[in-house]
């Protein structure tokens, strides 16, 4: 009887001593199906397994435990509550779509462990979390924040280069919530003031099944732009283009805001001089050593270029994580909290990467968009200006 | 000799309209009308199968996604021209269209229908998700200058390019009449589709046909395929929301009439352009398809009950 | 004597239905809802196919019963669990107002016209910007119950008893007799006096209700909607899967499905997060190929064939 509650005792107190010992585990929620999450789940396998080689973090490895969200938001609220309940992971982290996102919100909020989001931009998200959701840490900038970013990037690029001039702006936009999220931002942060006149139209994206852009780009073209903007997917990047010299639409910019592009995009004759929004491209591997090592170890295990910024987010996340438990010696969730706050990461993004408030939120990361273009085959980074890689070309050249 | 009259009314006003239109907004009708081509082209091979085979064919647009990886993959290893590429891929197609209905389509055939529309659904995910795994969600899409082609009238410049699709369709449409009518292979498909139990009887083999016919709606679906890749960017998801579409143009055609496949795309392609035209009514002009199929399918029921 | 063991063995089964919660935890929980939602569905699908009536309008009368709820609460500020009650309701009234015409429709022309009206609510509700919240879609304040694992699983669990007890008595009652008849020979059923519009009404009535029941449970679980989610056509094509692979025209085969197809796709996931959706398909093609009756046909026939050994089990193919 003694001897068996002894044992009791011991188990009792080496349990969270084992806890403490064992693997970190962090638990990971992508859309496995999509480029994007597919990616960025891999990104975040290499981060692990670079950590794990360098000793891995105060004796521990690491070990990442990955879901496919499929997209939806029941699947995806399914997969945190398999990771927390399950697996007992001691941070949970990924996510591309903000309508995942919406539906993982109350399960997260239930446990109230460390999440590091690498998507969801929409502000219904921001919303939906409230302010008291401190063990939320945003990588992705929010909606408002890519639209005060471009708008600000306008400006500046303006100032600098006096040749290019943008009055009149015009935004096609997909249809979906991501499209129309992006009409409405563009809207109000371009819209004040009366500095730019704003139009735009929906599309129905090709990769909805859609990808007839005629009475779209009729309607940009009689509005004459200053800057042709469209925001849609991937599929819709080169068909557009094509309708758009067929119909002789001439912008003096312009522009695209896909989340990624499609394969072999620079080399059709009609990409050169293309602009972009995004967040990273190989070519801050030039002006960054933290992208540099970032790139070569993803082709070199994957044998694939990364496709998307989700990627290097991805990758950043896990470094963030494991900063943050390093500088605060334990997994302890308040902790780890109190460390992430102080984070300053060098990113591959090429940028640092630090916590601020936003809007309702008190931990965001990354809150400007880089805006680009594709110059020879490369996207070029135009602005912000200290990360970038080459000078702007404009007017955009006219169809030949 | 009512029946002419009201044929010749309906022309002179389906005439008048378009003329409307033209006058009107050109773009309109120029748009309608190359989306239109699009719509039957690829709902046609469908629409022969379904005619023939009685089967709603719900992978379909995966057998497009198909061939379109198919006609990439050769034409940026090789240079070809899509429009070459399109024999080989039609061939290649059938093949596989051929055995994927010998491996698991005839397997059901003797089971009720449902049992035929569900398996193509495991065919279609099965598909999809292995284009995914092999070529990722990443799009592609190889850039040919011809696609923007573009004429001038006026003021108004506009890519001609898409009028390639309404002469795919119409050629399909002579195709297959000449074929159903003229050959004996085609007859027998015919006949075999009115009334396979008949059909035997008189000594058809009407398994062969079905083989047959598979084959021929997959190397048609092929070359759709190889042309769809010219203008559009493919990925694994690219065929499916193709399939319902077809099917329900197929249904507001009447099974059976090919050429009213083309007629109900145009119908379509049109009305939809016109609710593109206008600020107000520019989201809504998905619901017109929808919308256009309950009426002709309901106005069909209620004239077939007065009948 | 043999009734009363299967009321008994469906009790006990109830018992332990109901039970669950007190010994698994919130991510098994989760996994049972959505299986359970979708074999609500597949049931109510079958119940209305007993007809011959092939519906693929699920995933509208689901969605739209998502967004009476959500819009109850939103807009009109009504209790999350009575507005449950209202998108039942609503969906039985929209039932009822459409039956009228689409009723007499038959075989494809029925089918296509529900998925039509299912493509016309979604993009209704994706371009009425500032009643349903447009492409963006509805975020409750709060899932119902506070999202309490177990009460959203019992709340589930109630909308499921409701489904079978309601496909149990059609079963037993005239009701069985004369969707049977219709499906069989529509003609000689008419002949017989049946009222084959009021009870094809009825049905379509009822399976409407439970599938919009089960769409307001849905996003009072979730606390969350968008157009493309509550009218995702998975709501409309799983079931249906689901239903033929476990067997038609009774209440078990649908149920049998919905677990072999919801367990089987949660578990390839955590096995192949990488391509599992193939893997899910080709099950499908297989069951199909090599189950024609599906797994309530498969079991019959082998307890069939354990009776009256030596008859080939493919003889009761047709």
């Amino acid at each position: 009887m003694k001897k068996a509650s002894a044992i009791l005792a011991i188990l009792a107190l080496s349990v969270p001593a084992f806890a403490q010992s064992g693997n970190i585990k962090i638990g990971g929620t992508w859309p496995l199906g999509d480029i994007t999450g597919k990616q960025g789940s891999m990104a975040a396998q290499q981060a692990v397994d670079e950590i794990n080689a360098a000793g891995g973090i105060l004796g521990r490895q690491l070990e990442l435990i990955v879901i496919d969200d499929e997209l939806k938001a029941d699947k995806g609220a399914a997969a945190i509550e398999k990771l927390v309940t399950v697996d007992n992971v001691d941070v949970l982290m990924g996510g591309m779509a903000s309508g995942v996102a919406l539906g993982q919100i109350p399960a997260m909020k239930k446990y109230g462990k460390i999440v590091i989001s690498t998507g969801a931009a929409s502000y219904k998200v921001e919303e939906a979390l409230g302010a008291d959701a401190n063990w939320y840490f945003h990588l992705h900038p929010w909606d408002y924040n890519q639209g005060a970013s471009y708008a600000q990037g306008w400006d500046e690029i303006q100032k600098k280069y006096p040749a290019i001039k943008i009055k009149k702006l015009f935004l096609a936009y997909e249809e979906g919530a991501f499209g129309k999220s992006s009409f409405d931002q563009t809207k109000i942060l371009f819209g004040e003031g009366g500095r730019y006149v704003v139009d735009g139209a929906p599309f129905k994206s090709a990769a909805q099944g859609g990808g007839d852009y005629g009475s779209m780009l009729e309607t940009a073209k009689a509005f004459k732009p200053d800057l042709f903007l469209w925001a849609g997917y991937d599929a819709d990047a080169l068909p557009m283009l094509e309708q758009a010299k067929a119909m002789k639409f001439n912008p003096g910019v312009y522009l695209g805001a896909p989340p990624g592009w499609p394969i072999g995009f620079q080399n059709s004759k009609l990409a050169n001089n293309v602009m972009l929004y995004g967040m990273w491209a190989p070519s801050i591997n030039d002006i960054s050593a933290a992208s540099k090592k970032f790139y070569d170890g993803f082709v070199a295990k994957y044998k694939a270029e990364p496709a998307t910024y989700f990627a290097p987010l991805s990758y950043s996340a896990v470094y963030v994580y494991a900063d943050a438990v390093k500088l605060a010696g334990t997994t302890e969730t308040n902790a780890v909290i109190k460390a992430l706050e102080a984070t300053k990461y060098a990113s591959p993004l090429g940028q640092t990467i630090t916590f601020t408030p936003a809007k309702i939120i008190k931990h965001q990361g990354i809150k400007n968009q880089k805006i680009l273009q594709w110059q020879n085959g490369r996207q070029e980074v135009i602005w912000p200006f200290e990360s970038a890689t080459a000078k702007p070309v404009y007017p955009f050249p006219k169809w030949k | 000799m009512a029946n002419k009259r009201n044929a010749t009314m309906n022309v002179a006003l389906i005439t008048a309209v378009a003329a409307a239109i033209l006058v009107w907004r050109p773009t309109v009708l120029i748009n309608g009308l190359q989306s239109a081509g699009l719509y039957a082209s690829i709902a046609i091979p469908m629409g022969l199968i379904l005619g023939i085979v009685h089967i709603v064919n719900l992978a379909h647009g995966e057998f497009m996604m198909v061939a379109a990886y198919i006609t990439y993959m050769l034409c940026a290893a090789t240079g070809m021209d899509p429009f070459v590429a399109m024999v080989p891929v039609a061939l290649v197609t059938a093949a596989f269209g051929f055995v994927i209905y010998k491996l698991t389509i005839r397997q059901a055939l003797k089971a009720p229908e449902l049992n035929q529309l569900i398996l193509t659904f495991g065919l279609a995910i099965s598909m999809t998700q292995l284009a995914n795994l092999l070529f990722t969600s990443q799009t592609r899409k190889l850039s040919f200058d011809y696609v923007s082609a573009s004429l001038d009238i006026g003021d108004l410049s506009f890519g001609v390019y898409k009028f390639v699709y309404i002469g795919i369709a119409l050629l399909m449409i002579v195709g297959l009449k000449l074929f159903l009518t003229r050959t004996t292979t085609g007859k027998a498909a015919l006949a075999v589709g009115q009334n396979p139990r008949g059909a035997a009887i008189v000594g058809i083999d009407v398994d062969r046909t079905y083989g047959l016919v598979f084959a021929l709606a997959s190397a048609l679906v092929g070359m759709m395929g190889a042309v769809f890749i010219t203008s559009a960017s493919i990925f694994p998801a690219v065929g499916s929301p193709y399939t319902m579409k077809s099917f329900c143009l197929i249904a507001m055609a009447g099974i059976g009439n090919i050429p009213g496949i083309l007629g109900a795309s145009i119908l379509l392609g049109v009305s939809e352009n016109i609710l593109k035209a206008f600020r107000g009514t520019r989201g809504w002009a998905d619901i017109v398809f929808f919308v256009l199929i309950i009426t002709v399918i309901l106005g069909r029921s209620i004239r077939g009950k007065k009948a | 004597m043999k009734l009363k063991t299967s009321y008994l063995s469906a009790a006990v089964i109830a018992a332990v239905v109901i039970a669950f919660p007190a010994f698994l935890g919130a991510y098994p929980l989760n996994v049972a809802r959505s299986v359970m939602t979708y074999m609500a569905l597949a049931i109510s699908w079958d119940m209305l196919l007993r007809s011959g009536q092939i519906s693929f309008g699920i995933a509208g009368l689901f969605g739209l019963g998502s967004y009476a709820s959500a819009i109850a609460v939103m807009r009109g500020g009504m209790d999350p669990f009575l507005s449950i009650l209202f998108a039942a309701a609503f969906a039985g009234v929209m039932a009822f107002a459409l039956g009228f015409a689409i009723l007499r429709l038959r075989a494809m022309y029925f089918s296509i016209t529900t998925l039509a009206l299912m493509e016309i609510f979604r993009i209704v509700m994706h371009n009425l910007h500032d009643f349903s919240g447009g492409p963006e879609g509805i975020v409750l304040s709060a899932p119902i119950f506070g999202g309490n694992s177990t009460a959203l699983y019992w709340l589930c669990l109630a909308g499921l008893f409701i489904t079978i007890g309601v496909s149990w008595y059609f079963e037993k009652s005239k009701m069985h007799l004369a969707l049977t008849a219709i499906r069989n020979d529509e003609t000689s059923a008419r002949s017989n006096g049946v009222d084959i519009f009021r009870y094809l009404l009825v049905a379509f009535v009822i399976t409407s209700i439970i599938q919009g029941m089960m769409g307001a449970i849905q996003i009072q679980s979730y606390g969350f909607t968008t157009p493309e989610t509550a009218f995702d056509a998975n709501f409309t094509l799983l079931p249906l899967a689901m239903a033929l692979l476990g067997g038609i025209h009774s209440t078990i085969g649908p149920m049998a499905g919905a677990v072999l197809l919801g367990v089987a796709s949660e578990w390839l996931k955590l096995k192949i997060p990488y391509g599992h959706l193939m893997v899910y398909g080709i099950i499908i093609i297989l069951v199909i190929l090599f189950m024609p009756q599906g797994l309530v046909g498969l079991a019959r026939r082998m307890l069939r064939g354990s009776d009256k050994s030596g008859r080939k089990a493919g003889a009761s193919h047709e």
